[in-house]
């Protein structure tokens, strides 16, 4: 039933090269507590001595305020897709790794927490959930629940995992999660239904409460593969401005790191760690196109789609720009940017569907710079101003739509070229992140653009 | 099967007995608590009239802490029954019987014992009349997308509570005929030719300054939780200014008046998440408002507070303001938004449990009708709250998985009421 995606002997060989290489780094790194995920196991006497449960996980000193590489590309097992009424989901297995969870402005030192795993026997466990028609993920935390089981008695009390973001994984949600033993486990995953307002072909759909489980073996073979396969970076990169690319679902693992210090034109500046099938870019297409692949094709248990947004030319109207900015911008990258998140807005014709009646539409859809995640459970209001006057003041609302996807959203009445708009940042994303996520996105100044004349 | 003594401190020992109930627990737990000052509970009166006329009047009986604010009794029962057959005049008397003998036997108060009998919508279904429109007692139902709670759906559930858990233990056995008398007092009658006891709804629990932090041997209770904390959530709650009087909960018409409803959910609780990942701020944060957490208004367990949890009306008010421009709110705020004029409508009396040797809380509540608990849920549920799940007060770390809702009817009507006793049905 499960995909275990095992890997054959010379990969793991290679990778276990790798992860030593990366422990004799780790010294001159600094950052890593003695003892933490050496490779003698933790002595439970469980399973087999000789496979650590976690991999080496060097620290990045000083990080920027902004996305950055990791050290490495993280290895996991994926399981077979599962089908939950109108939803769909796969489940993830890696080791478990610190993550940042968040409660507040992100102001305050405290509203931000890193979580580290306590000992490392147990599982990330996380799964990307979508809705399966559309294939659109569903991005936004509605309270999903899992409970686990071995040999039919529960493991431990029930559980939310957070929402998170991750470069590798998008959007998804997920948890640390220790295993008293080695053994086959099964996950109940109870899905709430949708209360986000939701558009277009996603209206009035995804409200019925589901549930689906699923099962997966923790062992050896399990901890060998997850922590054998992880891929560590060239440590000049470590630290860098840039994200790692989207996982290759189909393969577990593969992808590259897109950078953004030698210029445009050069996001994908070689570093491929994949085995070889790390040009997955075509993969990952834009828009309707994208959506309907993941629809429609049902012979492929194996697609997992990854929460990408479409890019700036995909959304309707007018897109608002920075006043100061000489090109109007093409791409996510060219955007504006807070907290190191990109802000799209546009402003649709009068009459748009979203708007009501013949009123315009402001969307603004803030996203990762490099991957195109959408930056979920944050509050957004702007500004309008005209000759220095506040002509409106509206509250955005988080939205799902089927082919705009998450974004913030309002109907405007009067609202008209040559305005300036500042979009204000209430409150920033909600949302657990993964390494080289988060420094970004908690600190947002507000964004100012103008809404440049019709050409 | 009485637990194995050895592994464990005497409180626990004892309050391990309490779960598991029956004679032999009974004996075990006289022993135990025999090492330390043997002394009786304090007896209690000949005369029932003496007596309070709602059977939930318990607050003026009960201690107070340093603050004034009313502790619960420590030790807890919940037994659920069956009726064996239709009830007629003869088990009216039997049940009446067997309660005042128990209210002989023991003083009303912490040391003593409280109880009270409830009965649920599925015990008056048998009757021919409705009950009074002075009554909102409805079936039991989910009240949130993220519940899909099993319901009780037995007739009559008992609340056994004090400070000495082999009083609850003694005054369930005497209840079911298991003893001749019952601290000091012989034994008239009892309720087991009446009702059957539902072994497998039975309920325990505890609360109390420092009892959580007592069963961090289970692998589901961190180590972390506060030493002194009284609930598992690791934070004092149930202040005075908000809970509701018992005057506010108070049935004030019909046939019933006097009594009050009683809703029961029973939960699991998410304490590694909750104590292991978020951190103190986070969790004020979440439990009172952002605000308490900005101006370290809590302490470590609540000790900061007084008779008041810290809600001003601004700080209520500011709920949605907190939603949306500090992305997180908290539980009490939330909840608190329900007040009428003010006042709380819920008086809480919940206590943790470990039944099924996992954290968990039964939420008892004491609401004038279930509408009233229904809309403070609503409130405590905020889907109207622009706010991520994870962020919304508690939700993140509760699950439900039982609810009930009872009737306590007055004193003189708790045995076996029919469902309009002014009707003469
Ligand atoms: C683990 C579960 C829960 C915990 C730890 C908890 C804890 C608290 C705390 C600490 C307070 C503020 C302090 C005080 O009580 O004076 C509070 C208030 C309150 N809680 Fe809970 N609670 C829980 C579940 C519930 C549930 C299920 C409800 C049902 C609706 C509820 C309703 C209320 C109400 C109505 C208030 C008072 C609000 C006011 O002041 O008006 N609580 N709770
Ligand atoms: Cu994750």
């Amino acid at each position: 039933m499960q995909d275990r995606d095992t890997i054959d002997r010379r990969t793991f060989t290679r990778r276990t090269a790798a992860v030593t290489g990366a422990i004799a780094l780790a010294g001159c790194v600094g950052g890593e507590e003695p003892g933490d995920g050496d490779e003698t196991g933790d002595g439970d006497g469980n399973g087999d001595d000789d496979v650590a449960a976690v991999p080496e996980l060097p620290e990045i000193e000083d990080p920027p305020d902004a996305v950055y590489v990791p050290t490495h590309r993280e290895a996991m097992r994926m399981l077979e897709p599962i089908d939950a009424g109108e939803f769909r989901l796969a489940p993830m297995l890696s080791y478990p790794h610190p993550f940042w969870v968040i409660a507040g402005g992100g102001s305050a030192e405290e509203e931000v927490e890193r979580i580290d795993p306590d000992d490392g026997r147990g599982v990330h466990m996380m799964f990307t959930l979508w809705d399966a028609e559309t294939g659109i993920v569903l991005p936004v935390d509605e309270g999903t629940q899992i409970t686990i089981y071995r040999d039919d008695e529960q493991v431990g009390s029930p559980r939310s995992p957070w929402a998170m973001i991750s470069q590798e994984m998008g959007f998804h949600f997920g948890d640390n999660v220790s295993l008293p033993e080695d053994g086959t486990y099964t996950v109940e995953v109870t899905i709430t239904p949708v209360s986000t307002t939701k558009t277009g072909d996603l209206e009035g759909r995804l409200e019925e409460r589901q549930t689906a489980t699923f099962e997966f073996v923790y062992d050896d073979e399990f901890r060998h593969e997850v922590v054998g396969g992880v891929e560590y970076l060239d440590e000049d990169d470590w630290g860098r401005r840039g994200a790692l690319g989207p996982m290759d679902h189909g393969h577990g693992e593969g992808g590259h790191a897109h950078g953004e210090e030698h210029g445009d034109g050069h996001h994908d500046d070689g570093h491929q760690h994949g085995d070889g099938d790390g040009h997955h870019d075509d993969g990952h297409q834009h828009g309707d196109e994208h959506r309907d692949d993941g629809g429609h094709d049902d012979h492929d248990h194996h697609h997992v789609p990854y929460s990408e947004l479409p890019d700036v030319d995909e959304y309707p109207g007018t897109v608002l720009v920075d006043p100061d900015a000489d090109e109007r911008p093409a791409e996510t990258m060219d955007l504006p940017r807070s907290g190191d998140g990109a802000f799209l807005a546009t402003l649709t014709e009068p009459g748009f569907r979203l708007a009501d009646g013949d009123e315009r539409y402001l969307l603004v859809s803030p996203r990762t710079p490099y991957n195109r995640v959408p930056l979920a459970d944050m509050s957004l209001s702007v500004t309008v101003e005209r000759d220095g006057e506040t002509v409106a003041e509206p509250s955005l609302e988080q939205t799902l739509d089927s082919e705009l996807d998450l974004h913030y959203g309002t109907s405007v009445a009067d609202v008209q070229p040559g305005d300036s708009v500042t979009i204000t940042v209430e409150s920033p994303p909600q949302v657990a992140r993964h390494r080289g996520y988060e420094t970004a996105f908690l600190e947002m100044p507000p964004v100012e653009l103008t809404i440049p004349e019709e050409s | 099967m009485v637990p194995d003594r050895s592994s464990l401190s005497r409180r626990e020992y004892v309050r391990a007995l309490v779960a598991t109930g029956g004679a032999g627990a009974l004996s075990a737990c006289l022993d135990a608590v025999d090492d330390g000052e043997a002394t009786a509970a304090p007896s209690g009166t000949d005369d029932p009239d003496s007596l309070p006329d709602r059977q939930h009047a318990w607050n003026d009986t009960l201690s107070s802490d340093d603050d004034g604010n009313v502790l619960l009794p420590e030790h807890h029962a919940l037994v659920a029954l069956s009726l064996r057959a239709e009830p007629n005049e003869e088990d009216r008397d039997t049940v009446e019987a067997a309660f005042r003998t128990i209210e002989r036997a023991y003083e009303w108060s912490n040391e003593g014992l409280v109880f009270t009998v409830g009965y649920t919508p599925a015990y008056f279904a048998r009757y021919d009349g409705s009950l009074p429109d002075s009554v909102d007692l409805p079936e039991p139902v989910a009240l949130t997308d993220r519940e899909d709670p099993a319901f009780d759906e037995y007739d009559a559930l008992l609340h056994l509570a004090s400070d000495r858990p082999e009083v609850v233990l003694e005054a369930e056995e005497a209840l079911f005929g298991d003893r001749e008398t019952v601290n000091g007092v012989d034994l008239e009658a009892d309720l087991s030719g009446v009702f059957d006891r539902r072994e497998d709804h039975r309920r325990t629990g505890f609360v109390g300054d420092g009892l959580p932090a007592r069963h961090t041997d289970l692998p589901d209770v961190p180590e972390s939780i506060h030493e002194e904390a009284p609930f598992f959530m690791g934070f004092r709650s149930g202040f005075r200014e908000s809970q509701a009087t018992e005057d506010r909960v108070t049935i004030s018409e019909g046939p019933f008046s006097g009594g009050t409803t009683q809703q029961l959910s029973s939960m699991d609780l998410q304490l590694e998440v909750w104590f292991e990942q978020d951190n103190h701020y986070q969790r004020v944060s979440k439990l009172f408002s952002p605000e308490h957490a900005e101006e370290e208004l809590v302490g470590a367990f609540g000790e900061r507070l007084e008779t008041a949890s810290g809600l001003t009306d601004d700080r209520i008010e500011a709920t949605a303001a907190d939603a949306r421009e500090r992305g997180v709110v908290g539980h009490a705020q939330k909840a608190a938004r329900a007040r009428e004029n003010g006042d709380p409508l819920l008086l809480r009396r919940d206590f943790n449990t470990v039944d099924g040797d996992r954290p968990g809380l039964h939420f008892l509540s004491l609401q004038r009708g279930i509408d009233e608990f229904v809309r403070v849920r609503e409130a405590m549920t905020g889907a109207d709250l622009d706010v991520p799940s994870a962020n919304n007060g508690l939700l993140h770390y509760i699950f439900v998985n039982r609810r009930g809702n009872y009737l306590l009817p007055p004193r003189e009507h708790r045995a076996l009421p029919p469902a309009d006793p002014g009707s003469g049905a």
